[in-house]
Order: C-alpha cells, then structure tokens, then sequence
C-alpha cells in the first residue's frame, strides 16, 4: 500500500475536485507502484496557511514509495503527480509541493 | 519546503498568534539555515489525528531538507518553542518541535526537483528565468 499525505487550504478544494483528486491518485499509485493508496486530506483552515511568512495558496502532496525509487524515476514521477495536481486543483505549478519519498528505514 | 506543521488543542493559538508565529517560524528558519524566504511553509491545524501532538499542547514538526547539523536542529526548535510560547503563552514545557529529514530530491517545487542547501541562488535564478519567459509567451 502506498501512503498518500495531502494538505489543502480551506476553499481552494470542492468535494468535486477532491473526489477527481483522489481518483486520478489513485490511478497514479496503481501505474506506478501497482499498489492501491491510503490518503490522508488534512485541511488548513482560512488564514491558517502562509509562505515566505504571507498568506498562503500551497498545497502539498506527499507519497512514500513502497519501494526505494532511483532518481530518474523519482523525478518523472514526481512531475507527473504535480501535473495532475495542477491539472485537477486548477492551480499554478507554483502553488503545489509534490513529494515522492522512499519508504523509511 | 520546509514545511512546518503546526498542531494545536484547540483554541490554544489564535488566528493573530498563527500569523505571528509563521513570521517567526519562517526568519528563524532562513536565519539558521540561510534557505530564502519563499521556500518556507507554515500550516495550523488544531487535533488533526495526522499530526499526534501525543501529551503536548502545541506539536510543531517541520519537514526541512537534509543536510541541516543537529545544532542548526537544535537551535530551530528552542526557537521556535520560545515564539509559539511568547504569542500563545502555552508553556514551553507543552510545546514540541521535531525535525524530519527530507532528500531535497525527493521534492519538486515549481515544476523543478528543489535545489539542495547551498544551491539555491541557480534554482532560483532558473525559476525567475521560466516567469520570465512565461511573461514574455503572454
């Protein structure tokens, strides 16, 4: 099973959205790691999120790989995943954090 | 990234306090670590089961990139524990906060994977290269 962390602002995601979201992640974990994918959606409540010490329109998407990743793969994946982000959340490439990280020793 | 996670009790920080302490959380963290300013993230949530705050009253964890010295570590947390303390009055005793490592290649911002300590004046400057282009398409 790979794990999937999403952090969203308050607002930014209808249920919609989050629904397309969680689909499109969960085909993306299956392509890529023929694995399914347990999500977490932790909402950031309005005025409760900032960058560089200002409000804040970022989310974050983080997987831990089932398996240990080497770089070129890592990258291209990664790409992936924040273009489907961008894609479905209707934001810029500067609004989205993706991380794909190996599974901790 | 960092991204700093913020877990409260509830009604322990308040929306003032947050700002403040994303302020404080974001020059104490460019300030030991020399990483520029728009790379630091700060979130509040109050009991989000995600983020255990365990026995504490104000958990705040920040994934920051490796390579950061168990004293630039250690600095960021009395810090940061003394800020949340001085805008929330919650004890520093109730306060923690952790690190966790995290490979700058195991991360994309801006469409890029992010630079790692040190590098990043080139990733930035190719950032502003890519807004630059995009300005001129538009």
């Amino acid at each position: 099973m790979t794990s999937c962390s999403c952090i969203v602002q308050e607002g930014q995601i209808n249920s919609d959205i989050k629904r397309c979201l969680t689909n499109r992640l969960e085909d993306f974990a299956q392509q890529s790691f023929q694995s399914g994918l347990d999500i977490s959606w932790t909402v950031i409540p309005q005025g409760r999120g900032f960058t560089a010490g200002k409000p804040s329109t970022a989310s974050v998407v983080a997987l831990t790989a089932p398996e240990p990743l080497d770089q070129d793969t890592r990258t291209s994946l990664l790409k992936e995943l924040c273009d489907l982000w961008i894609s479905e959340a209707k934001c810029s490439v500067d609004e989205v954090v993706g991380v794909i990280a190996d599974p901790r020793a | 990234m960092p991204v700093y996670i913020c877990n409260s009790k509830p009604n322990a920080v308040s929306v003032e306090a947050s700002a403040k302490i994303a302020k404080d959380v974001t020059r104490i963290h460019c300030a030991v670590t020399g990483a520029p300013t728009s790379f630091v993230h700060v979130f509040f949530v109050e009991d989000a089961d995600t983020y255990p705050r365990y026995d504490k009253g104000v958990l705040l964890m920040g994934s920051i990139r490796s390579g950061r010295t168990q004293e630039q570590k250690n600095q960021l947390a009395t810090e940061m524990a003394q800020s949340i303390h001085d805008h929330t009055g919650v004890p520093v005793a109730e306060i923690a906060v952790v690190t966790q490592d995290t490979p700058a290649s195991w991360v994309m911002e801006g469409g890029e994977i992010f630079p790692e300590p040190g590098e990043e004046a080139a990733w930035l400057a190719q950032q502003e290269a890519k807004h630059a282009a995009v300005d001129k398409d538009q």
